[in-house]
């Protein structure tokens, strides 16, 4: 009885792997295939020899290196600044004693709700006000105010966790506030902070709408913009568009796999204690 | 309890940067939007004011509003109804094998990919057989002709083929989830429960579902959320064609700014999907805390 | 560093380029007299050398010329190319992007004020709001200079005037043609083109007995089920003016002839004259199921020449052309589906007005010799002298430019007639036709809900 239920569930537990994998492995196929091969429907079969320059086209054509850097300038400096925003308001509502950190927690999970494309317009009006439409500014600040959130939302949680005799010491001590934020509470944070991290990183990465629509300069573009134009482009050369999409998931999935370790590690300290 | 007395000044340098920048970049263009619902406004010449007008048309006169709202909200259930599945698989990894961190990331590899790719392959994946239709091909070769559809274009099955495509990508976030819930659970209270006599799917039911309710409610009300405002996967499949089969609010919304160039009405539907947004969080909210006090 | 770079690769190429534009300027200018299709030795005069007072500044050009093997995108590529070089102060930024994301785009711009110095924009209504907002600058003094008004076919630029002031410069003038697979065609037994609708049912049928599909179409673009449908339309209406009507108040979308169009649309569906899931195929996409031999007929605009001749149907020489047919005996073939091609235009709060017009000006006047080159003569909004056999044509591309002298009048697009909120009732509406049976009076009667509740 024991090894039929195991057997099942083994079963189960393998098929969905498959499931998930297999599109992706389906598209790494299909970035090597001729179009003749991809659209003659025999999508379990290899391609008869790699097609690379499916790969050449997509990179040169693409202008791939100029998206990618700038979709990394831009979200290594959105994680930045929502580490450091996030964690500073996520010690102030657990820890200071003052009368309106619910309320301000609250502010932070009612704008969880708000749907990113209804501020499309009047972000576009502000920002043109403010001389600051198609430059990275007009990115980052958005990203950065759309992350917070939830960063505040794992921070909080999983500071409230932390004893408070760590900081009750050092204050009696005489330690500052600031030297206690620095020095005690992150590094104690750091698993949470990965998770915050890793979150805000796939979602900026990928963030599509906004980025089309605020930057128009050439050198400024990120790299999903790029795919989709691209995708648009290249209608009929299915090779290359399955090449690009292939390189334009590569870093996140790159990342991914080295950090997976850690994602699991922060989710279990930063998501639970919501 | 919150034992560091400060003084204000602190308090502000630590919270008000990013609360600011917070109201400005969310709530004041929210406001702005709520404001340009009683406008009727085609994005390039002067508004006229109209009242209300825009939320009686999206009420009573859309034919095409309530059948979005019910895509979206059956999107919220199906993706609800993701859950317990996860949570099923996470109890059987955490029970049945023996590393299975590595499985798990392999679940969640569909959540990292952007939704242009997603959009995408999936396009590809429903695509006609005669262009090389993934789906379709296979259930030929397997002889079952008469099960091949139309799986992005028939108006009766199109968002149900959409609602698989969010399933698939977000099974691997929920299973994280409650698969990091369910580790948390220390093995001193299974052991504990074994010695009475209860293990297997009986600890199940009285110890890890229990302790599971908090958890659960993070990723109910995440799906729920997600669900509601699901826009760019819809959008890159279909744009919520053919004709509104596949519309939910914010494409809808989407299609009325920028296609229709009715900003002011497409306004009234963002500001709805926010009221709706608040009322149905504080429900869930209601419900699951009446259900972890059940269970506690 | 990118930058640097990038101003090197464009001095070597704008060299080379300008080399051979002079070398096809001579072979042009002993064809014809023409002043305004000189090539670029003879502009640097007309310009007069300097602009922007010799300051360095930077203008944007928003186009959706998104494919770069394509002429138009060539094009562009060589005049700001020789236009850089022959003005070294000016950048010409490309904000590059395809039709769909470049409409809402811009729509997004002119809600801020924010329109690139310049963009491209559709004809008659579609830029209508633009205009009446004032958000274009009049072209008329560039029209005038070095008589480039005169190089545009005649009546053309009315699609793009209001108030007697032009606003906008097209890139192109198509008619909807009916390209046919004669090999196919020959396939199914089918001798030669319909030349009525119910030729064309029948002829439907025999294809799709032999497994050819029919017709080809991309109807994830609505745009393309629209034009084939107000082709339909035209013929049944007896001839152009049908939109026209309802907007003068003269007829509504209830009329027997809108009906009456709607049911022979139907008839096509039902027929199975389209490819299995047209509405998930877009644009592009259905062009490829003609050019790569999956179709045997594509009705769509004549921009397609190009494209068609370089694509294998178009190598074998298999490609042909013929007018859409009569509806119920009614109808003038010679009576084409217009379409006005996308056009430039400069924005009115540009703080480079100046430099975007005369950008606009250098680029028009080179456009015909450049484009000719390019063999993409078919379908040019400006008159094309030259000896097309001679220049190496297609018989296809000579047969639709034959069609063209035969034009006695047409209708624009219904999206280039009616207001977006109408318009896109209409698109979303036949594109529901594509799945489902619908009671063609209850069609004709959302249309004229919609029109009524947007007037």
């Amino acid at each position: 009885m024991n090894n039929v239920k195991k057997g099942i569930v083994y079963l189960l537990i393998a098929v969905l792997c498959v499931t998930q994998l297999y599109p992706l492995f389906w598209l790494l196929t299909y970035s090597l295939k001729t179009n003749e091969e991809i659209l003659s429907g025999q999508f379990f079969a290899l391609p008869k020899s790699p097609v690379w320059e499916n790969y050449s086209n997509a990179y040169n054509a693409g202008h791939y290196l100029k998206y990618l850097s700038n979709s990394v300038i831009i979200t290594v400096t959105v994680m930045v600044c929502v580490i450091l925003f996030s964690s500073m308001v996520a010690f102030a509502i657990t820890r200071f004693r003052f009368r309106w950190g619910n309320l301000v927690m609250l502010i932070f999970l009612l704008g969880m709700m708000i749907p990113l494309q209804s501020t499309l317009l009047p972000l576009m009006i502000i920002f043109r006000d403010a001389h600051i439409l198609d430059t990275r500014w007009s990115l980052i600040l958005p990203y950065v105010a759309f992350s917070t959130p939830i960063a505040v939302f794992i921070l909080s949680g999983f500071m409230k966790t932390i004893p408070h005799e760590i900081e009750e010491s050092a204050y009696i001590d005489g330690a500052s506030i600031y030297r206690i934020f620095r020095s005690i509470i992150i590094p104690i944070s750091i698993p949470p902070v990965m998770t915050v991290c890793i979150l805000t990183f796939i979602t900026i990465w990928n963030e599509y709408i906004l980025a089309a629509t605020f930057i128009s300069d050439e050198d400024l573009k990120t790299l999903p913009f790029g795919v989709y134009s691209f995708v648009s482009q290249y209608q009929t050369n299915y090779g290359n568009i399955g090449a690009f999409l292939v390189m334009g998931a590569l870093p996140v999935i790159l990342l991914y796999f080295i950090l997976s370790e850690k994602i699991t590690k922060g989710m279990v300290a930063g998501a639970v204690k919501g | 309890m919150n034992v560091l007395k400060v003084p204000a000044r602190t308090i502000a340098v630590f919270i008000l940067p990013a609360l600011l920048l917070y109201v400005c970049i969310v709530f004041i263009p929210i406001g702005v939007s709520f404001y340009t619902g009683t406008l009727d406004w085609d994005g390039i010449n002067t508004a006229k004011h109209v009242g209300f007008d825009n939320w009686h048309r999206m009420l009573f006169d859309d034919p095409y509003f309530w059948p979005a709202v019910r895509h979206t909200l059956m999107y919220s259930v199906f993706s609800m109804a993701e859950i317990p599945i996860c949570l099923l698989m996470a109890i059987l990894l955490v029970r049945f094998i023996k590393k299975p961190n590595r499985i798990v990331s392999i679940y969640f590899t569909p959540v990292i990919l952007s939704v242009v790719i997603i959009g995408q392959l999936w396009s590809t994946i429903y695509s006609p057989e005669s262009m090389g239709g993934m789906l379709n091909s296979i259930l030929d070769s397997l002889g079952l002709d008469s099960w091949k559809r139309g799986w992005l274009t028939d108006p009766k099955i199109a968002m149900y083929s959409i609602y698989i495509v969010s399933l698939w990508q977000y099974f691997g976030y929920h299973l994280l989830i409650q698969f990091t819930g369910v580790q948390n659970i220390p093995s001193e209270i299974y052991e504990a429960a074994k010695i009475d006599g209860a293990d297997g799917f009986k600890a199940d039911r009285y110890i890890t579902l229990p302790m599971i309710v908090p958890i659960l409610k993070i990723s109910l009300i995440l799906a729920f959320i997600g669900s509601l405002q699901s826009f760019d996967m819809v959008m890159v499949m279909t744009q919520g064609g053919p004709a509104h089969a596949t519309d939910v609010i914010s494409t809808h919304m989407y299609n009325s700014s920028f296609l229709s160039q009715q900003y002011g009405y497409g306004s009234a539907i963002a500001s709805f999907l926010v009221v709706l947004c608040l009322v149905f969080t504080v429900i869930i909210n209601t419900i699951m805390d009446r259900v972890e006090r059940r269970f506690s | 560093m990118a930058n640097k770079l990038k101003m090197l690769s464009a001095v070597a190429a704008a060299s080379v380029l300008t080399l051979s534009l002079a070398a096809c300027g001579k072979d042009n200018n002993a064809n014809n007299a023409s002043p305004a299709e000189s090539p670029a030795a003879s502009s640097s005069t007309a310009n007069g050398g300097q602009v922007n007072n010799g300051e360095k500044v930077t203008i944007t050009v928003q186009n959706i010329y998104v494919d770069e093997t394509t002429p138009t995108a060539k094009g562009l590529k060589q005049v700001v190319e020789a236009y850089t070089k022959e003005h070294p102060n000016v950048t010409v930024e490309l904000d590059t992007l395809n039709t769909d994301q470049q409409k809402q785009k811009l729509k997004t711009q002119a809600a801020a004020k924010t329109i690139p110095d310049i963009t491209m924009v559709n004809p008659a209504a579609q830029m209508q709001p633009f205009v009446e907002a004032g958000l274009f600058a009049p072209l008329n003094d560039i029209l005038d200079k070095d008589g480039l008004k005169d190089t545009y076919q005649s009546g053309l630029l009315d699609y793009y005037s209001f108030n007697g002031n032009v606003y906008a410069l097209p890139d192109g003038n198509n008619i909807e043609v009916v390209y046919y697979n004669k090999d196919l065609f020959s396939q199914a037994g089918i001798s030669s083109p319909p030349t009525t609708f119910d030729e064309l049912i029948d002829d439907v049928k025999k294809l799709k007995a032999k497994g050819i599909t029919p017709i080809a179409i991309g109807e994830k673009d609505t745009w393309t089920g629209s034009f084939l449908f107000m082709n339909i339309l035209l013929r049944t209406n007896g001839g152009p003016g049908f939109l026209q009507d309802v907007l003068d108040g003269k007829k509504t979308f209830e009329d027997p002839a809108f009906v009456e169009a709607v049911d022979a649309f139907q008839q096509l569906v039902e027929a199975g004259a389209f490819p299995e899931g047209a509405t998930s195929i877009d644009a592009n996409a259905g062009a490829n199921l003609f050019k790569s031999g999956k179709a045997a007929m594509f009705v769509i605009g004549s921009w397609e020449t190009g494209a068609i001749d370089g694509s294998t149907v178009g190598q074998a020489g298999n490609a042909a052309a013929f007018q859409f047919p009569t509806v119920n005996g009614k109808g003038d073939p010679n009576q084409f589906m217009l379409a006005p091609g996308t056009a430039f235009a400069v924005s009115a709060n540009s703080k480079n007005v100046e430099v975007a017009k005369d950008f606009l000006h250098f680029m028009t006047s080179q456009w015909p010799s450049i484009q000719f080159d390019l063999k993409n003569a078919v379908g040019q909004p400006q008159l094309m002298k030259g000896d097309l056999k001679a220049a190496g044509y297609s018989d296809l591309a000579i047969s639709v430019l034959d069609l063209f002298s035969k034009v006695n009048g047409g209708d624009l697009a219904f999206d280039n007639t009616m207001k977006p909120a109408i318009a896109q009732v209409h698109l979303t509406s036949l594109q529901n036709l594509f799945v489902q049976k619908v009671d063609s009076a209850s069609v004709a009667k959302e249309h004229q809900a919609a029109y009524d509740a947007n007037k």
